[in-house]
């Protein structure tokens, strides 16, 4: 019996010569597609002279007529978090007023970013401007804005954020338009049935006592664990930062100190056989981003390590008095910071324009007006220093603003490090292989620093 | 509204004498022609299956970090992957996967296709049934075993402890997690293949037992003697196309365990995924991760094809 499903394969023709050899067009065919195979994808690597002989634009755009933009448009390619789109449509719009030039504002999801402005930039339709969260993957593509903006324009933001934004030979191609800093958040309520204090920026917790506190008020609550940290490198980077070492030095290089890196890895793990931290959270979902905001939220654990774009989430859904504290301090007080980017292209119809309307929408009276809205941090230098009037939960707020000041600078090469992501799945993959019982500490540290070095290794290439 | 055409028997009486259809002019073949039917949809299947295919071959001898820039580099992604550790531990992985989905897959399959058949009374309500999660998304159906097989609050664990059996790392056990897998993999693919196999079931002639039967021969004689060797070549379909289902296996893995715990049930797929899209962006070594599984799933489809049509022939 033959089934209805029974696979047949060419059979050859009853003169022995293939249907190929039999047809021509069918040969021309197949050898036109060989052919075109052969031809080299997307576009050719500039050549050295050719990238340098770029033409430079040598206006600056603080020197320039707001209303010479008249009649002008831009194309600005944006991912949002949520309100601050709103406060981004705000500020275009006075943007529009100030010059009589036109914004067309294109919202792309934030996992299609990358592929959408790659895709763009190969096909020569490149945006005038895009907001980014790492501006590597374009580095050849940007404006130099030394040109465009003079070159102390980068002094007007905080050393880390200005520092991360200069390219290897030492130049502006991004404006930090916010940032993020990572950090504890306690259940207050909990905190206070167990009669706990909470740490103050006077008195900061260090991580033995954190974790002591944390244990306590877990037991009194009858709460699942006493902390929560999101599965991800970066928040791990917090504790490495903490205790003196980073995945990435300043100097662009791996930098895991073998010792004090141990000694993070070895807290954790203690914690997770303890049940101080869900060891299942870290085995589940692989070596995926996974936040742990539903088990704060769902008051399962005292304390939780995350960051300030929690705040807003949190004012609207916790349903117990919560707060935010300073991170605890070891070698180094502070937290962790991340943050985007703004940029320009050099492929840009109007980089003039596009210039302006970085410098415009990342001026002290723009970043005052979107970050109480977005809740975001501010990356100016002033702003840092006077600090932001928030609406809603502006202590919490300033606790993160806070710590900006107390985190070093070099933190902030460490996450603009065009390896970073990568490195820091290696850290969850091998704190997951510590939790699952698969390495001991000092193997999970060796096998870290080996990958991270060969990352860079394979990023300088 | 259908209409039925039937040859005439003989020549129409209205035709004039010495006319036959026989007659009439035959045009010239034209080899060409059965292929301009084609055309149409072999232009959309060149486009976006042979083309990206031919190109996904052409891209694998490049190195590129961003899609935008190609530097050529020979066999050189080829041998970077056959050298990566984590690429022989993803095809260990994959391998263990598929057997254990194929050899599953065949063997309930064809027990629920037995039963199926054997019921009279319920028969469509059961089929509709079994088949519903064939038609639920693979992504919603990782959400929701994952929900389910979680080792604290899972409604598996919360049975299981229920009766003293404690509560075992369905997804966090790097040994329970591929188990896991497959059996999610099987609880959204055995409807379609139970109902394939029942098809052949329902092709077998009756007379068939009803002369075994009179011959005296058991259920099981029959099962043995009749049912299986005449259900050999819709099992060669199941086999092929579970074996494919298996290789491709991605999209609900990676919403129930994300490969984990620690990469124990990333699959290939998954590997050539993360090296294309996620930091650090390596098409090329994907590219070539992807000619090296399609190399070795048409090997596999070919060598059970074959093996299937000896048997068949025998």
């Amino acid at each position: 019996m033959r089934s209805a499903f029974s696979l047949r394969l060419p059979r050859r023709s009853t003169t022995g010569r293939s249907t190929v050899l039999r047809r021509p067009g069918a040969a021309v065919v197949a050898v036109t597609a060989l052919l075109l195979a052969a031809c080299a994808p997307g576009v050719e690597e500039p050549s050295v002279t050719e990238a340098a002989s770029a033409p430079s634009v040598p206006v600056t755009a603080a020197s320039i007529d707001p209303s010479s933009f008249r009649g002008q448009s831009l194309t600005y390619v944006y991912f949002t978090d949520g309100p601050d789109e709103q406060a981004t449509r705000t500020a275009i719009g006075e943007f529009e007023q100030a010059t009589g030039a036109t914004v067309n504002l294109q919202i792309v999801p934030f996992a299609d970013l990358e592929k959408s402005l790659q895709a763009r930039l190969s096909g020569g339709d490149a945006p005038d401007v895009a907001r980014v969260a790492d501006w590597h993957p374009y580095e050849d593509q940007l404006l130099q804005l030394d040109d465009q903006l003079g070159s102390g324009y980068a002094a007007e933001f905080i050393e880390g954020s200005a520092a991360s934004s200069k390219d290897a030979t030492g130049r502006m191609v991004a404006v930090p338009s916010d940032l993020t800093m990572n950090g504890p958040l306690v259940n207050v309520a909990a905190f206070e049935k167990a009669g706990v204090a909470l740490p103050t920026a006077d008195k900061p917790w260090n991580w033995e006592r954190m974790i002591a506190d944390a244990t306590e008020v877990q037991k009194a609550n009858d709460m699942e664990s006493a902390i929560a940290i999101d599965k991800s490198g970066h928040r791990l980077s917090t504790v490495l930062s903490q205790f003196g070492t980073r995945i990435i030095g300043p100097d662009g290089q791996e930098s895991l100190d073998q010792a004090k890196a141990e000694k993070v890895f070895t807290l954790l793990s203690d914690q997770m056989n303890s049940g101080g931290i869900e060891k299942d959270f870290w085995l589940e979902s692989g070596s995926k981003y996974k936040g742990a905001n539903d088990m704060f939220l769902a008051g399962a654990v005292p304390v939780y390590i995350s960051g300030n774009w929690q705040v807003a989430q949190f004012a609207k859904s916790a349903t117990f008095d919560w707060a935010a504290v300073p991170n605890p301090c070891e070698e180094a007080c502070g937290g962790f910071p991340g943050g985007k980017y703004m940029v320009g292209f050099k492929a840009s119809k109007n980089p003039q324009l596009a210039a302006y309307f970085l410098q415009f929408m990342n001026t002290a009276e723009q970043q005052t007006k979107i970050d109480p809205v977005a809740g975001w941090l501010p990356t100016r230098q002033d702003l840092v220093e006077k600090g932001i009037d928030y609406p809603e939960r502006g202590k919490d707020m300033q606790v993160f603003l806070d710590d900006v000041k107390k985190t070093a600078p070099d933190d902030f090469l460490t996450v603009s490090s065009p390896v970073f992501g990568a490195s820091a799945t290696v850290l969850v993959e091998q704190m997951s292989a510590i939790a699952a019982g698969q390495v001991d500490v000092s193997t999970a540290v060796s096998t870290a620093k080996k990958e991270i070095a060969a990352l860079v290794q394979d990023a300088e290439k | 509204m259908s209409v039925a055409v039937s040859a005439p028997a003989s020549t129409p009486p209205d035709r004039p004498p010495g006319r036959t259809a026989r007659s009439r002019p035959v045009r010239p073949y034209k080899w060409w022609v059965p292929y301009l039917f084609v055309l149409p949809n072999m232009v959309v299947f060149g486009l976006f299956t042979i083309w990206p295919a031919i190109n996904g071959f052409n891209i694998s001898l490049f190195d590129s970090r961003n899609g935008r820039t190609f530097t050529p580099v020979g066999l050189d992604n080829y041998r970077e992957i056959l050298a990566d550790p984590e690429f022989r531990s993803v095809v260990l992985h994959t391998v263990v996967f598929v057997i254990g989905f194929v050899v599953a897959t065949v063997v309930l399959a064809t027990t629920l296709a037995l039963a199926l058949n054997a019921q009279h009374r319920g028969r469509g309500v059961l089929r509709a049934a079994y088949f519903l999660p064939v038609v639920i998304s693979p992504v919603v159906v990782g959400l929701i075993w994952s929900w389910a097989l979680t080792r604290q609050n899972g409604v598996v664990n919360a049975v299981l402890s229920g009766i003293g059996m404690g509560k075992p790392g369905w997804l966090t056990d790097p040994d329970l997690a591929m188990t896991s897998t497959i059996v999610v993999g099987l609880w959204t693919h055995l409807g379609f293949y139970a109902m394939i196999l029942l098809a052949g079931l329902q092709a077998i002639p009756a007379n068939l037992y009803e002369a075994a039967r009179i011959d005296g021969a058991s259920g099981w004689q029959q099962i043995r003697s009749i049912t299986l060797p005449l259900l050999r070549p819709t099992m060669l379909v199941v086999i092929v196309l579970s074996t494919i289902t298996g290789f491709q296996a991605f999209d609900f893995i990676y919403t129930l365990t994300g490969g984990g715990p620690v990469g124990a049930t990333t699959l290939i797929v998954q590997y050539i995924y993360e090296k294309a899209f996620q930091s650090p962006i390596q098409y090329g070594l994907a590219a070539a991760g992807g000619v090296l599984f399609f190399v070795a799933v048409f090997a596999v489809t070919l060598v059970n094809y074959l093996l299937g049509r000896r048997k068949e022939a025998m």
